[in-house]
């Protein structure tokens, strides 16, 4: 009964004062909303982005001509970098002696895929691969096979297409058939297996032809560099791997010790760390500002239950003199105190939820589908103690007030 | 004297006003028995309502000794008390003091809660209180649905609910009309009767004319504690 009539005196106090109450528990609210929300996108995001950078091939580094992920200014310097040409590929596989998993690709987008009377957006990304592609990304096919290293070296017009070009054919059935890339026409051989995508990019939006096709008709005059992929044998290797890469790279394109490289190589995990990074970034900050409007709330908590205790002195005058001991008086606030912050954390919890939920629902139906919601536990467990133990600390003053009030003066309080 | 229930000796109270002293009680001894019925008079300010709430363990003398059933209240720490007054003792007020959210029932469950009866229990014993000062059809109103002679009846049953050894109840028709008044004060003669031992506080002629005994107090000092000679042992 006492658990549950203070529960009941914390909700009517609510409603009893709603401006002062609201505010506080809206400040209680924004708290846990951004620990919820932040943890939630981000968790969401994260989980889809590793599992599909580790899918890109554990211990595997990639050599480009310019970064992937470019969060400098510096397009100067990289303007003036001369391309990786296939000779480079080709020099870098002959010398390299801690592996041999490398694959040479070039990839260019905006292509329109035909078949028949079907088209397709015009935003297909068209890869030249060569026959270690499909070994080295640790990328299957779901249908079909690869290109036979006949096909990939001489460069017979055959293609491999991601599953978001399956509708291009009515029956289903798209091995055997012809498609159409700028004049060209291929045969279909493979189909990828579905991958969903990295943030904003599909990556089943795609067709795989032989690179020597691809540099014959479709790379651009000012564009023919290629991507190196390599991939080390073991995880012990990958620095090995990495070191000799390089140095093989820096004869290849004649740099004097003192230069820099001109090429950008990036491991895998090193892209996985750097998103890593930024989303941790984004969690720590509002983590720490949730739980600095945690705090703030909880100031207001006890200034709420410091008036609610001087509202009712005389109800604890009353209650003392019946023989309710400090424990029950102490007891019972402490149970209001957290009541109500669980009321603004609730609040907070389902804000932080829906609005993870809706900001995944959206990243999915625009850019990568097979996004997957994952549900911030953690954070929900921890808003839930965090308002618990907000609750208890700053109601313990109020209730040790409460408590310690001397029966007669609280029952003769007017 | 064993059997006393309560035995004060030279208990004196005072209230310290800024550099002012105030002394509601100077010196007062007094025991009290079991199932005595007694009204404590005197003018405004003597000290009634200070010796009620002593008696009522829930303020502790400035000196002298005071005694609850051998026990010696000075030494209690504030638990002790809350007990004391919780299984021992049903206070009555002149302004009823129930909470305003709870039912009569829930009113008067209270001291019960606080002594950590099991809950059908407590509502057995608080239906029995209730039905006994004839409210047992209002047990689900709230106080600010019951006339004030009826909230008056649950406090007594809040009171009387734990079986206490002594019922105080300071000016309890102070605040109901004489009609009201007189209805309560049945009550409590009733209770009497049963075997409980009362003591009450008034300012009425009419109503001390129910006691058996009745103690007048001046400027804190007993000015006369006298049998009641109009008392009609009825029966
Ligand atoms: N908490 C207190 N602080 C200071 N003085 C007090 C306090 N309580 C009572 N007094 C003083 O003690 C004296 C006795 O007060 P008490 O309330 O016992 O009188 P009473 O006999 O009950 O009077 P009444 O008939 O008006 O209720 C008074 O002079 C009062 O002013
Ligand atoms: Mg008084």
């Amino acid at each position: 009964m006492n658990v549950y009539e203070s529960i009941v005196i914390a909700v009517d106090s609510v409603r009893a004062h709603k401006l002062r109450s609201s505010l506080t528990l809206l400040s209680i609210g924004i708290g846990v909303f951004a620990i919820i929300a932040s943890s939630g996108i981000t968790g969401t995001l994260q989980q889809t982005v590793s599992s599909q950078l580790a899918d890109l091939g554990e211990n595997s580094m990639l050599i480009q001509r310019t970064p992937s992920i470019n969060f400098g200014h510096s397009w100067r310097k990289y303007r003036t970098r001369k391309d990786i040409t296939p000779d480079i590929a080709r020099g870098l596989r002959e010398r390299m002696t801690t592996t041999s998993l490398i694959s040479v690709s070039n990839t260019n987008n905006g292509f329109t895929i035909q078949s028949g009377q079907e088209s397709s957006n015009p935003d297909v990304a068209l890869i030249g691969i060569d026959d270690m592609y499909f070994e080295v990304n640790a990328i299957s096919l779901q249908e079909g096979r690869a290109f036979t290293e006949q096909e990939a070296t001489i460069g017979n017009n055959v293609a491999i297409i991601g599953t978001d070009l399956l509708p291009l054919f009515p029956d289903g059935k798209p091995l055997g058939k012809t498609i159409t890339i700028r004049n060209q026409q291929f045969t279909v051989v493979g189909v990828l297996e579905r991958k969903g995508g990295i943030i904003g990019q599909s990556q089943d939006n795609r067709v795989l032809i032989p690179l020597a096709v691809f540099i014959k008709y479709y790379t651009f005059r000012w564009d023919t560099s290629v991507d190196i992929a390599i991939k080390a044998y073991t995880k012990e290797s990958v620095a090995a791997t990495f070191d000799e890469a390089v140095g093989i790279m820096r004869t290849l394109r004649d740099l004097k010790p003192w230069e820099e490289n001109d090429f950008e190589i990036d491991l895998n995990e090193a892209l996985a760390g750097q998103f890593n990074n930024l989303s941790m970034a984004i969690v720590v900050v509002a983590w720490i500002s949730g739980l600095g409007a945690l705090v703030a709330a909880g100031i207001g908590i006890m200034n709420m239950m410091l008036v609610s205790v001087k509202e009712r002195t005389r109800e604890i005058g009353v209650r003392k003199a019946l023989g309710a001991r400090r424990r029950w008086i102490t007891r019972q606030f402490l149970i209001e105190s957290v009541t109500l912050c669980q009321l603004g954390g609730a609040t907070g919890v389902a804000g932080g939820l829906l609005t993870s939920w809706g900001v995944t629902l959206i990243v999915r139906t625009t850019s990568v589908p097979g996004l997957d919601f994952v549900f911030p536990w953690f954070a929900v467990v921890f808003s839930v103690i965090a308002c618990t133990m907000i609750g208890v600390g700053f109601g313990l003053y109020p209730a040790w007030r409460a408590a310690s009030l001397d029966p007669i003066e609280a029952l003769r309080y007017e | 004297m064993s059997d006393a229930i309560i035995d004060i000796r030279h208990i004196a109270k005072v209230y310290e006003m800024g550099n002012e002293e105030v002394h509601a009680l100077r010196d007062v001894s007094l025991t009290v028995g079991a199932n005595e019925y007694i009204a404590l008079m005197g003018p405004s300010g003597s000290g009634k309502s200070t010796l009620m709430n002593m008696l009522g363990c829930l303020d502790t003398p400035s000196s002298g000794t005071y005694l609850f059933n051998g026990q010696s209240v000075g030494d209690m720490s504030d638990d002790d008390l809350a007990e004391i007054r919780n299984q021992e003792i049903g206070f009555v007020f002149q302004t009823f003091n129930l909470l305003p959210r709870a039912s009569a029932l829930q009113n008067v469950e209270l001291p019960l809660v606080y002594s950590g009866a099991p809950r059908s229990e407590r509502s057995r014993r608080a239906e029995d209180a209730l039905t006994r000062v004839g409210l047992a059809d209002r047990i689900d109103h709230r106080p600010n649905e019951l006339s004030g002679g009826q909230r008056q009846r649950v406090a007594i049953a809040r009171a009387l609910v734990t079986q206490p050894s002594i019922i105080l109840a300071d000016e309890p028709t102070g605040n109901l009309d004489s009609k009201t008044g007189q209805d309560i004060m049945a009550l409590f003669d009733e209770l009497w009767r049963s075997g409980n031992t009362v003591i009450l506080v008034t300012h009425e002629e009419e109503i001390a004319r129910h006691a058996q005994r009745i103690i007048r107090l001046r400027d804190g000092l007993v000015e006369s504690d006298q049998p009641n000679e109009f008392h009609a042992t009825p029966l």
